[in-house]
């Protein structure tokens, strides 16, 4: 991450800030720092998000093609996530700086989104076999300050919630080519099904506690933090929002130490706990927002603040 | 992705021939079904629970600092670690060393498809991942501003790749002597369909990472890393979906698993200490000989001095 | 505790993170092994060695690796290393009397001062230039010692000053030897 110099006395305050439950900046270990978020931001792409996460900022831009599905996953879409971290975020990422950074976090975010259960790529089949949608998820990191892949997932999945596909009025088979007509409507669109998508979460380790949603800071006293990432639930994304009976529960589709540091096996057990617990609390968050924006979305009562605010 | 224009990379558009194949075509059941009989014996006769037996040695590249080889079965792994060198292309002080990693299947290695020779996505996590285990295990701080390069080559790919290549790091480290907090073992496990699949095949893998037929049926791969005496955990990755339950099950079983490898490797190092207390004590006899045979020169020479 | 001892000619084999004794003030830790919550551990293969103080009564645990450990050279360690001073210092007079880019030296380390950089001495009669090549002779003539600051090219004749190092008998060849017996 960008880089920060503490003192030790300033770790030491923050060790035990973390160890009597309670940080530098008043929060209990976990609590999440305060969020704005925005969709539909960008006019050029299908799908936008803006997400700010006390002082990191991200932008996640999402553009559709149209491809050629693998040959073993005929009735596949695909998925591509390109992270790029901003040289406006810390003159470190200038060049190839932050390239590293940007890859790990792309990894993170192809391996959570990997399985069936976190986001179904049939729904981007247009023609099996034969075409379907490719959606390139641009992640721009426009500010570090700590935390980013919680940032990150929270919004990208906002992102995707926000994306529209264009209506395929006639998708014929001519001769071996696909004969393809789109809708000309920008209104005419399918919305993606994301409610299972699923959201990282960071536990840092400080001490012997783990905290959430680090800051920059916290990071820097920690040597080794799990990122853990779970799908979302689907009743925190349902209008009605009536508490459906089959509420099931959130599944990891990725875990990963983070950090030069080792753990012992117990505290990784309650870490991988402590880490779908907060999925679902995030969760349950982004969807309520995330409603409320394609509420006033609909209503056409949404005053956009873009980058203004 | 990027080609590299010095090597003759043949036609852009050439596909595995197993496409055409009845096993290419196969549906996610019939896989499923395949790799288990009734006994709950998987194709290679191993019960679920059963991990392969490891051969290992060290010592296998002659130009290397350390180097080791790992077998498990058909997967195989050669692993050679340098000395320490400074850090290229840095400036700032880091107190720490470094480790850097590299992971690289051989072309031939894959059943599936022919591995290209630039590094790949899975490539390149394979070896942050690697990185991340031996960052615990290594003393870090005896070589401050300097690097150690550590090469794995993946001979033959057949699962639990992550899992040999750091058994193998781990042992080609301590024979470079490069100090050590303390052995390093890893192991992998499957989920489908529920069934836990000890050190997997790639087979299993492939069957483990598909889109499962219903919905919500846990499924993935989850590999750990231990430090046997300090008894923590080094590495933990987990890819998939599956319930917290039973990630906390799967990790229970690999905990025992690494235990389990953990006399290999032990034997392994002792028998490596043994074969170098030989061999210095071999070459202090040849210098003890050699040593004699000057003395009687020696004093040829004095006898001649004396006599002009 | 797992310990792996193989009684060969006496001597016990360490691996990594072995357990080797409880860390208090009669037993401290000493190179190849670690101390961790009160206990000391090995971090290299090796064989273990206790060395009792007389004076202190302080047992030093050890592991003394059979290989050339993969560290960097330590305080005290004498090394062999390549002259290579930089275009810059070149018109300082001083060490261009002494050493010369491309020479072999013994030197020893000597305590870090700056983190960045490694200090070598050669301010002892055993430590400075091994082997050089005088300016203008071909690649592979070395020049030989004639006093302790001068070298002279066997083949040019040509004499260079040089911090010469003055290497014990027996590790050199036959003629070095006679001439430094006649001495």
């Amino acid at each position: 991450m960008a880089n920060l110099l503490l003192s030790p006395l300033e770790k030491m305050y923050i060790l035990h800030g973390v160890r009597d439950d309670c940080r530098s900046d008043g929060r209990t270990n976990i609590d999440y720092r305060p969020m704005e978020l925005e969709t539909d931001v960008v006019s050029h792409a299908s799908g936008s998000a803006r997400l700010r996460l006390a002082n990191t900022d991200i932008l996640v831009g999402v553009k559709t093609e149209i491809d050629l599905p693998n040959n073993d996953q005929p009735g596949y879409g695909k998925l591509e996530f390109f992270v790029d971290c901003s040289a406006n975020a810390t003159p470190e990422f200038e060049g190839r700086g932050g390239e590293q950074l940007a890859n790990s976090i792309s990894n993170m975010m192809q391996k959570a989104y990997q399985s069936s259960d976190a986001f179904d790529l049939k729904q981007l089949c247009i023609f099996e076999g034969k075409q379907c949608w490719k959606l390139y998820i641009d992640i721009l990191i426009l500010e570090c300050g700590g935390n980013l892949c919680d940032a990150v997932s929270l919004a990208v999945k906002a992102a995707l919630y926000n994306t529209r596909l264009p209506s395929v009025k006639t998708a014929l088979l001519d001769g071996g080519n696909v004969d393809l007509q789109l809708s000309d409507d920008p209104y005419d669109n399918k919305l993606l099904n994301v409610d299972l998508a699923p959201l990282l979460v960071t536990l840092c380790k400080i001490g012997d506690k783990f905290v959430v949603d680090p800051s920059a800071e916290e990071e820097n006293c920690s040597v080794i933090s799990l990122i853990v990432g779970a799908t979302g639930n689907k009743t925190n994304y349902n209008i009605d929002n009536k508490k459906n009976e089959s509420c099931t529960d959130s599944k990891c589709t990725t875990i990963v130490m983070n950090g030069s540091g080792s753990l012992a096996p117990k505290t990784l057990k309650n870490a991988i706990k402590q880490g779908i617990e907060a999925v679902q609390f995030l969760d349950q968050a982004l969807g309520q927002a995330l409603l409320r924006e394609r509420r006033e979305n609909v209503t056409m009562k949404k005053y956009s603040y873009g980058f203004l605010k | 992705m990027p080609i590299d224009y010095r090597r003759f990379n043949g036609p852009e558009d050439s596909v595995s021939y197993k496409q055409y194949t009845k096993n290419f075509l196969k549906s996610y059941e019939e896989l499923c079904n395949e790799l288990i009989d009734e006994n709950e014996h998987r194709k290679d006769g191993r019960a679920l629970d059963e991990a392969r037996t490891m051969y290992a040695r060290t010592n296998m590249i002659s130009q290397a600092k350390g180097s080791s080889y790992v077998e498990l079965k058909k997967t195989k792994v050669v692993c050679s670690v340098f000395d320490p060198r400074e850090i290229p292309n840095k400036n700032e002080f880091s107190p720490l060393g470094q480790i850097y990693c590299e992971v690289k299947f051989a072309p031939f290695s894959c059943p599936r498809k022919r591995r290209a020779l630039v590094p790949d996505a899975e490539e390149k996590d394979l070896s942050l991942s690697l990185k991340k285990a031996l960052e615990p295990a290594v003393c870090r701080y005896a070589f401050p501003n300097y690097q150690i390069d550590v090469f794995v080559y993946i001979l033959e790919h057949d699962g639990a790749c992550l899992a040999g290549a750091i058994n193998a790091a781990g042992l080609a480290l301590a024979n470079a002597a490069v100090p050590m907090y303390d052995t390093i073992t890893a192991c992998s496990i499957a989920v489908i369909e529920d069934k836990l699949y000890v050190d997997p095949t790639e087979e299993e893998e492939y069957v483990a990472n598909m889109t499962p037929a219903k919905e919500g049926i846990n499924h993935g791969i989850i590999t750990v890393a231990m430090l046997s005496t300090l008894e923590q955990v080094a590495g933990f990755t987990q890819l998939g979906s599956m319930d917290g339950t039973c990630v906390i099950n799967a990790t229970e079983i690999l905990q025992k698993e690494c235990q389990n490898i953990v006399p290999i490797i032990h034997q392994i190092l002792v028998k490596d200490v043994i074969h170098n207390i030989d061999l210095s004590e071999k070459l202090e006899k040849e210098a003890k000989l050699r040593e004699a045979a000057l003395n009687e020169n020696m004093e040829e020479w004095k006898k001649l001095l004396s006599a002009d | 505790m797992e310990r792996e001892k193989i009684n060969r000619t006496d001597k016990k084999i360490c691996i990594p993170g072995l357990r080797l004794s409880k860390a208090n003030k009669d037993v401290i830790s000493g190179p190849g092994t670690y101390e961790l919550q009160g206990y000391i551990y090995a971090n290299l293969s090796g064989i273990l060695k206790r060395e009792e103080d007389q004076k202190t009564k302080i047992t030093v645990v050890s592991v003394e690796s059979l290989r050339t450990p993969s560290l960097l050279p330590k305080t005290g360690d004498i090394v062999t290393a390549k002259e290579d001073i930089k275009s810059t210092d070149k018109d300082r007079i001083e060490p261009y009397k002494c050493f010369r880019p491309g020479d072999i030296i013994l030197a020893r380390v000597l305590p870090m001062t700056d983190a960045h950089w490694c200090l070598l001495s050669t301010a002892e009669n055993e430590l400075g230039v091994v082997t050089a090549t005088a300016e203008g002779s071909p690649d592979g003539v070395n020049m030989v010692p004639v006093s302790w600051s001068e070298m002279q090219c066997p083949k040019t004749l040509v004499k260079e000053p040089r911090k010469v190092a003055r290497i014990i008998p027996e590790r050199l060849n036959k003629k070095t030897d006679d001439n430094a017996e006649k001495k």
